[in-house]
C-alpha cells in the first residue's frame, strides 16, 4: 500500500481502479463521448475505458468543450469516478467536476506513472487530500 | 474559505433551495483555485444556450423549473436563430422551435432576452472597478479592458454566479492578476488603421502572441468603441486574453508604467505592416474576382452607427443573386434601426438585418447540419470584416474566406465576387 499527497480542487472521496494517461489530455477530442473509450494512441491509453476510473493525467489541453464532454459522460453513466492531474486544474474543467460531483485533486507527483499500473485498486481520500493504492 | 453571514444564511438555504446550491457552486469554484472571500457581483452575461448544442436548451428549461431566479440584473448571450424573424436565416423549424423554449425559461429566472455578444451596447455598464460574471470572450475582454469592468471567462458556473450574485475573488478581479505581461509596440501607418477590420487583423497578430498573457499595447491611440471592441474580439480569438492596456486609452493605463505596473518586460515586439498582411494572407484563401456566395457584417454585433454606415452604402444596390448577406445585430438596435428607416434601406437591396445570432453560431454550422438530419447549406465563400468570424468559419461552415473592409464587402455582395479596391 502507498499513499501520495494530493491537493484537492473538487470535494469528493471515492474507491475506484486507476487509469493512468501519461500526458497532456484533451477531453474534447481524446475519449469518445458514447463510450468513454480514449481515441488517442499516447501511453497505450487507447481502447481504455474513462468510466468509473480514478483518471490519472498530466493536465489538461485543447477546448473549453471539456466541461461540457464530462457533463456528456455523467449524463449517460459514464463519467470518470475522479479526475487526478500533475499540474494545475483547468478553469473550465473545474467548473464541470463541480457541477457534475465528479472530485478533482491535483499536484500528484509525476512518478505515480512509473509507480503504479493500469486497474489498480485506489482509495481518493480529499477530506486528507490522499490517494492510497491498495 | 471566509463566509459573510449572509453568505452563511443563503448557504444554509434561508434564501430557497437553488439559491444555496448555487452559492455551494461558487464557493467550490472559488476553493478550487484558492480565493479567500466571494464578493458580491453587480450584472451577469448569461451562457447562450442554444438548440445547436444537444440538451441545451431542454437543461436551462429544467433549471428553471427549479424555482432559480437570478439576483442581479442578466442580460443572455447569443442564439441559433433570429427568434423574432427566424425566417431570415432560414434555420429550420425543428431548431427554431426548441430554441424558441429558451425564451419562457430565461423569463421565468429573471434574465433578460437581449440574445447579443454585446451587451455594453444595451446599456448594461456597471461602474469601473465592479465585478460581474459575464460569458462571450469578446464581451468580457471589451468589460475588462474598455470599460475597467471585473470579469474571468465565465463558463458553466455563470448561471449559478447569477442566482446568488456572488462570485470567487480570484482571477482577474485581482489587482495583481490586471497588469501587463506582453509588451508590443505598433509601428503600423497610421492611415491603415482606419476601419474594422484593420483592428481586427491587429488584434489577430497580437492575440496569437500574447496567449493567455496581458498585453500592453502602444502606439496607437484611438477612442472608437468599435475598433476597440473588434481589437478584443480578435484577441481573445487568436489567443486567450481575456484583458488589454492601451496606454492614454484604456482606464487602467494612463502610462506604459502603470499598465505594467511598474514592472517593464525587457522584451517589446514591435509590428510593423508586413505583420498586418500576414493576418489578411491567413484569414483569406481566395483571390480578388473569385466568386463568392456570403457576406457578413456584424461581428460583434453590429452598433446603431455601423448599420447607420451600411445603410448609406447600400442604398439603391441590389445584392447578387445567389448571395447571402447578413448583417447581424441585437434586438434593441434593430428596432431602432427600423424606427430610424435603416432596416429598409438595408432589406431593399437584399441584406438582411439578423438579430440573436450569427453564423457561425446558427444552423450553418456543418456539424449542426448533420446532427439533426438537416441538409447542409453548401457556402463556396464568405468575404467579411472580422478576424473572429473567418477564424471559424473555415471550420464549422467548411467554406473559404476573405478579411476585407467594409466597403469591400458590400462591393462583393453587389457584384457576387471577391473585390477589392
Amino acid at each position: 500500500m502507498k499513499t501520495y499527497k494530493v491537493r484537492k480542487v473538487v470535494r469528493g472521496n471515492c474507491h475506484a481502479p486507476v487509469l493512468l494517461f501519461p500526458a497532456s489530455f484533451s477531453f474534447l477530442g481524446d475519449v469518445d463521448l458514447e463510450t468513454a473509450e480514449i481515441l488517442v494512441d499516447t501511453g497505450n491509453c487507447k481502447g481504455e475505458n474513462l468510466a468509473g476510473k480514478i483518471f490519472v493525467f498530466m493536465e489538461t489541453k485543447g477546448s473549453s468543450g471539456g466541461a461540457l464532454v464530462l457533463q456528456t459522460l455523467k449524463n449517460i453513466g459514464k463519467a470518470p469516478a475522479a479526475l487526478v492531474s500533475v499540474h494545475a486544474p483547468d478553469f473550465n474543467l473545474v467548473e464541470g467536476a463541480i457541477l457534475n460531483e465528479i472530485p478533482y485533486a491535483s499536484g500528484i507527483d509525476a512518478g505515480f506513472f512509473n509507480d503504479v499500473s493500469n486497474g489498480k485498486m485506489a482509495v481518493l481520500n480529499l477530506d486528507e487530500e490522499k490517494l492510497t493504492i491498495q | 474559505m471566509k463566509l459573510t453571514k449572509e453568505e452563511e444564511d443563503i448557504l444554509s438555504g434561508k434564501q430557497g433551495k437553488a439559491k444555496a446550491q448555487a452559492l455551494d457552486f461558487i464557493i467550490q469554484l472559488g476553493e478550487a483555485f484558492g480565493a479567500e472571500r466571494l464578493v458580491d457581483i453587480v450584472y451577469c452575461h448569461y451562457p447562450a444556450e442554444m438548440a445547436i448544442y444537444r440538451g441545451n436548451v431542454e437543461d436551462a428549461v429544467e433549471y428553471a423549473e427549479t424555482g432559480a431566479k437570478v439576483s442581479v440584473p442578466t442580460t443572455s448571450s447569443t442564439l441559433c436563430c433570429d427568434l423574432e424573424k427566424p425566417e431570415i436565416t432560414g434555420c429550420p423549424a425543428q431548431l427554431v422551435d426548441l430554441q424558441s423554449q429558451i425564451e419562457p425559461a430565461h423569463r421565468k429566472m429573471g434574465i433578460l432576452e437581449t440574445f447579443t455578444c454585446t451587451p455594453q451596447h444595451l446599456g448594461f455598464i456597471p461602474p469601473f472597478g465592479s465585478y460581474t460574471a459575464l460569458v462571450e470572450s469578446s464581451a468580457i475582454i471589451y468589460y475588462n479592458s474598455v470599460l475597467g469592468v471585473r470579469t474571468n471567462r465565465g463558463g458553466l458556473l455563470t448561471r449559478h454566479s447569477a442566482v446568488c450574485g456572488k462570485y470567487p475573488l480570484m482571477g482577474y478581479l485581482l489587482d495583481e492578476n490586471r497588469k501587463g505581461t506582453h509588451w508590443f509596440k505598433v509601428e503600423i501607418s497610421r492611415e491603415r488603421l482606419i476601419s474594422e477590420d484593420a483592428w481586427s487583423a491587429l488584434g489577430f497578430y497580437i492575440g496569437k502572441i500574447a496567449g493567455s498573457g496581458v498585453p500592453v499595447i502602444e502606439g496607437v491611440n484611438t477612442h472608437q468603441q468599435e475598433f476597440l471592441l473588434v481589437l478584443g474580439a480578435t484577441l481573445a480569438t487568436a489567443g486567450s486574453v481575456t484583458l488589454f492596456h492601451i496606454p492614454g486609452v484604456t482606464p487602467e493605463a494612463r502610462t506604459v508604467e502603470e499598465a505594467f505596473q511598474g514592472q517593464l518586460p525587457e522584451h517589446k515586439y514591435i509590428i510593423k505592416d508586413e505583420d498586418l498582411d500576414s493576418v489578411y494572407e491567413t484569414l483569406t484563401n481566395i483571390s480578388a474576382g473569385d466568386p463568392i456566395d456570403f457576406v457578413t457584417l456584424g461581428c460583434p454585433h453590429y452598433t446603431l452607427p455601423l448599420l447607420q454606415k451600411a445603410a448609406a452604402l447600400l442604398d439603391g444596390k441590389k445584392t447578387a443573386p445567389g448571395v447571402r448577406f447578413w448583417i447581424c445585430t441585437n434586438r434593441m438596435t434593430r428596432k431602432q434601426a427600423e424606427y430610424s428607416g435603416i432596416v429598409e434601406v438595408i432589406e431593399k437591396s437584399g441584406a438582411k438585418v439578423v438579430c440573436d445570432t450569427c453564423p457561425v453560431e446558427s444552423h450553418m454550422r456543418q456539424s449542426t447540419c448533420r446532427e439533426f438530419g438537416m441538409k447542409v447549406p453548401n457556402v463556396a465563400a464568405m468575404v467579411c470584416n472580422s478576424g473572429k468570424m473567418l477564424r471559424y468559419v473555415g471550420d464549422l461552415i467548411g467554406c473559404k474566406t476573405a478579411l476585407t473592409n467594409m466597403e469591400n464587402c458590400i462591393r462583393s455582395a453587389v457584384e457576387g465576387k471577391f473585390v477589392t479596391k
